[in-house]
């Protein structure tokens, strides 16, 4: 939950660590070393003494015993010094603080403490026995219960916002149960989370007290105040103790829970009446919740590693379907329940170049794209996760049924390419202690909310957060998606090397044959014309073999130029315009009718629309369906020959019909193959690869070319072509 | 205008039937040009640079080269190149002759600045007809730049 700012956190910016008093339970000094003279002390210290104050002396009589072992610590490398004062109901701690020592001393009755080993021992074994960190909370409330007398002991979670959750309570029932109640971060600000993590155990036996100042109020060498940072008997805010009186506490004790090196949560013991713990006993309650500090930084790691294991084998499972598929990105997609287990989501969307492919349930596909937009437009990050997508992108809130958190994986650096994960929303409800939005006002001066009964609020848009676990899986995902994408990179480059290679060889293949095969029938030819030349008498017979072998030899010849034309269509690029088919039909009907000067045709040539192609490969196919049509209706007296289109939104269609010779549509099959004839050469010349060339373009053109045809009736031939270049597949 | 004096038309061929053909083409246009035969690019380019074999060699230059694409030793494209980026031969003319319809080889030919491309046709008349108008369009009718070797001085 993001609570509103308030005035409230303006307690924020009290610097709590230098209050100028102390609590009235105790007496503080601050000593200089060597000499152990007081510097500043609290202004009860002469009522403790029995004597004024001597400043720039040793503080003299009653703590006389214990100096030199002050002095032995200050010496030594123990950070803190405590000790009971010998025949005295009294406890001397001490701390370092700048060049000088603070020396606190409290006045509290010293139980037998006899026994404390022996409790201790057993709540070791009452802890070992837990087998989750709730029943390890719940027995560490109840045995700091016991051995302090609190009338309620309460284990405080941090979330990640600082706001507080009540996990485990234990009480005698003379104060209100907590137990699930949240209280917002501001309860406990940023600079007193600072001093929890720095001193683990705070007291306030009794929350009217009346503060103790210290004199003087700065230290006279320097000029500032004394840092209480580190003392047991620093004075609280003000706000603190109303905060407290407003809940019904007269005493409050609270332990630091550092996990890892951070306040994961503090135990917080409270007493409607004042209530006061003696030092030995406020030790041993923070040894207890190291020991469950240590308890739970185990648990979490050993649930954590668990997690990451089985989300490893996940990992690798996912690994297996993307490298055996044919693309990674259908392996991955097509083992959809495992692309979901991998970081316990509901949903999953890859949104690629060219592909967008989901699985499980996903937000609408326009919205994954504008999620992909605003991830496009944050930059840099490979990962980015929330659990409430909504504080991020407004308007997403819309999809939160499906997709209030999510994961994002940018799995490519040149496009957009992301791999998101979805969870729903989950509507839950948080009872917090007291409403955290009111504010109380009066006077000018902002005070604590005076009520701490349950109120209701409703979390929405907010799915369950993502785990460390989790987010690592996700991680370890993409580096393995961002690696196979490379290698599939790589191999397609080699094979493309390979193809090249092949290509080459290829070219240099026909290259060899337009020039070495075209030559000796040249030769044939020309050699036999010269023949033809010199022996003028020749009889008709000999002429009949001499012509007979040049045409062979000619025939030959144009069907190696033939062929060699077929094959550098697959070579070509093909360069893509819009194609004006009536101009080029006009073109070719004129090329067509050189060389068939004196045949009596009929044509009907309609309007023809544009086409989208290469406009020199278009022109021979015109060429080869209306020579065709010019050839195979040779018979007829007058020909009729018509050329007409239709267009549409995705595709124009043309047909060339001639009322011809046609052909036996039983070998229709064999019309557009290379080297068929279905006509005897002695009728029709030709050497039965135009056709074949003209369906060769027509693909190449992403198109298609059908035809119909009746023997002795005439002939058909329809070719289709997209209107535009058709772009990459994409996915359902 | 006084008549050029007559210089050689250089045919470079390597296959001796594609040779014989095109002689007797050059036959049929009746010219009066020399006509002087290299078998390869090295022997076609020692005789255009007078060196080698054709070092001192006598005459100017030749009115044409009528090159052929593929030859051995030096091939048709590099005789070609060096020819054309010689200061003094680079306005020879000169026509590939080939057997190739290899658009490359056109390309290639067109950058290195020949005059004319022909595709040797298969067909004899085609062929003839090709070679005598090569022939007489650059051995009779094609006057060459002002300062042209071989005008004269020789």
């Amino acid at each position: 939950m993001d609570h509103p700012a308030t005035d409230l956190e303006a307690c924020a910016q009290e610097p709590i660590h230098i209050p100028g008093a102390i609590q009235p339970h105790g007496v503080l000094f601050v000593l200089r070393p060597p000499h152990m003279a007081v510097v500043q002390a609290s202004q009860n210290a002469e009522r403790f003494l029995g004597q004024p104050v001597q400043y720039g002396e040793p503080p003299r009589r009653r703590l006389d015993p214990i100096l030199p072992k002050i002095a032995a610590w200050h010496g030594s490398s123990e950070p803190t010094f405590q000790m009971p004062l010998t025949n005295e109901q009294v406890t001397v701690s001490a701390h370092r603080s700048g060049r000088s020592i603070i020396l606190e001393i409290e006045e509290a009755s010293y139980p037998p403490l006899d026994d404390l080993l022996p409790k201790l021992r057993s709540f070791g074994q009452i802890l070992a026995g837990q087998s989750d960190i709730a029943g390890s909370m719940a027995a560490c409330a109840r045995f700091i219960a016991q051995l302090t007398g609190f009338d309620r002991v309460l284990v405080y979670r941090f979330d990640k916002d600082w706001n507080g959750h009540v996990v485990a309570e234990h009480g005698n029932g003379k104060l209100p149960s907590y137990l699930d109640l949240r209280f917002p971060a501001k309860d406990i600000p940023a600079q007193a989370r600072a001093l929890y993590a720095a001193n683990p155990i705070r007291i306030i036996p009794n929350a009217s007290y009346q503060p103790v100042p210290i004199e003087p109020s700065v230290d006279p060498e320097h000029g500032k105040p004394l840092d209480l940072s580190n003392a047991q008997l620093r004075s609280v805010s003000p706000v603190h103790l109303e905060y407290m009186r407003n809940m019904g506490t007269a005493a409050s004790m609270s332990v630091s829970i550092m996990v890892n090196g951070t306040l994961w949560g503090l135990v917080s013991c409270h007493s409607a009446n004042p209530h006061m713990v003696s030092a030995p006993i406020r030790d041993a309650c923070d040894f207890v919740v190291q020991s469950l500090a240590i308890r739970i930084a185990a648990q979490a790691h050993s649930d954590d590693s668990a997690r990451r294991v089985e989300l490893g084998r996940v990992t690798a499972q996912l690994l297996a379907s993307m490298t055996t598929e044919a693309s990674w990105l259908e392996g991955l997609v097509g083992d959809g329940e495992a692309l979901l287990a991998q970081v316990g989501a509901s949903g999953a969307a890859i949104v690629a170049e060219d592909a967008y492919l989901t699985t499980g349930s996903v937000p609408r596909e326009e919205e994954v794209r504008e999620l992909v937009e605003w991830l496009r437009a944050q930059g840099e990050a490979e990962l980015f996760s929330t659990a409430s997508l909504a504080q991020h992108l407004p308007g997403s809130g819309r999809f939160a049924d499906v997709a209030a958190g999510v994961i994002a994986a940018r799995i490519s650096e040149l496009h957009s390419s992301w791999l998101i994960w979805f969870r729903p929303e989950v509507v839950r409800t948080v009872q917090w202690g007291g409403d955290p939005h009111k504010e109380v006002r009066e006077e000018g001066r902002i005070h604590p909310r005076k009520s701490f009964d349950a109120w209701r609020e409703q979390v929405r848009l907010t799915a369950l957060e993502w785990t460390g676990a989790e987010l690592a899986a996700a991680r370890d995902l993409r580096t393995a998606i961002v690696g196979i994408v490379l290698r599939k990179a790589e191999e397609l480059a080699s094979l493309s090397a390979e193809l090249q290679r092949s290509n080459k060889e290829l070219e240099a293949f026909s290259y060899s044959v337009s020039h070495d095969l075209r030559a000796p029938f040249r030769h044939i030819v020309g050699f036999a014309q010269l023949l033809r030349e010199r022996e003028s008498d020749m009889d008709p017979k000999s002429l009949h073999y001499l012509n007979t072998i040049s045409e062979s030899a000619l025939a030959a010849g144009r069907l190696v130029d033939d062929l060699l034309n077929f094959s550098q269509l697959g070579r070509t690029s093909i360069t893509y315009k819009n194609v004006d088919m009536n101009k080029l039909v006009a073109e070719v009907l004129r090329s067509v009718m050189l060389t068939n000067e004196g045949r009596n045709i009929d044509w009907k040539i309609a309007d023809l629309p544009p086409a989208w192609g290469d406009a020199t490969l278009l022109r021979q196919v015109w060429f080869n369906l209306i020579e065709n049509a010019v050839k195979y209706t040779r018979p007829r007296e007058t020909a009729h020959i018509t050329v007409s289109g239709n267009g549409s939104d995705s595709a124009t269609t043309y047909t060339v019909s001639d009322d011809g010779v046609g052909f036996d549509m039983t070998y229709s099959g064999k019309l557009f193959g290379v080297f068929q004839r279905l006509q005897r050469q002695e009728d029709f010349e030709g050497t039965g690869i135009g056709l074949a060339l003209v369906r060769r373009i027509i693909e190449r053109h992403n198109g298609t070319i059908t035809a119909t045809g009746e023997v002795d009736k005439g002939a058909s031939f329809t070719f289709e072509l997209p209107t535009v270049q058709p772009k990459g597949h994409a996915f359902a | 205008m006084p008549l050029p004096e007559l210089r050689p038309i250089l045919l470079v061929e390597d296959s001796p039937r594609d040779l014989e053909l095109t002689l007797a083409a050059l036959e049929k246009c009746q010219l009066a040009n020399e006509i002087i035969i290299a078998r390869d690019g090295a022997e076609a380019v020692d005789y255009l640079f007078s060196t080698g074999a054709h070092s001192g060699r006598n005459g100017g230059d030749p009115t044409v080269v009528l090159l052929d694409l593929k030859l051995p030793k030096v091939d048709g494209l590099e005789v070609l190149e060096r020819v054309k980026k010689d200061e003094k031969l680079r306005h020879i003319p000169i026509v590939m002759l080939t057997s190739s319809r290899e658009e490359q080889d056109l390309v290639r030919s067109y950058e290195l600045g020949v005059n004319a491309f022909v595709v040797k046709p298969v067909e004899f008349n085609e062929f003839f007809k090709a070679i005598q108008d090569l022939g007489v369009f650059w051995a009779l009718l094609n006057e060459p730049p002002p300062g042209y070797r071989g005008q004269g001085a020789g």
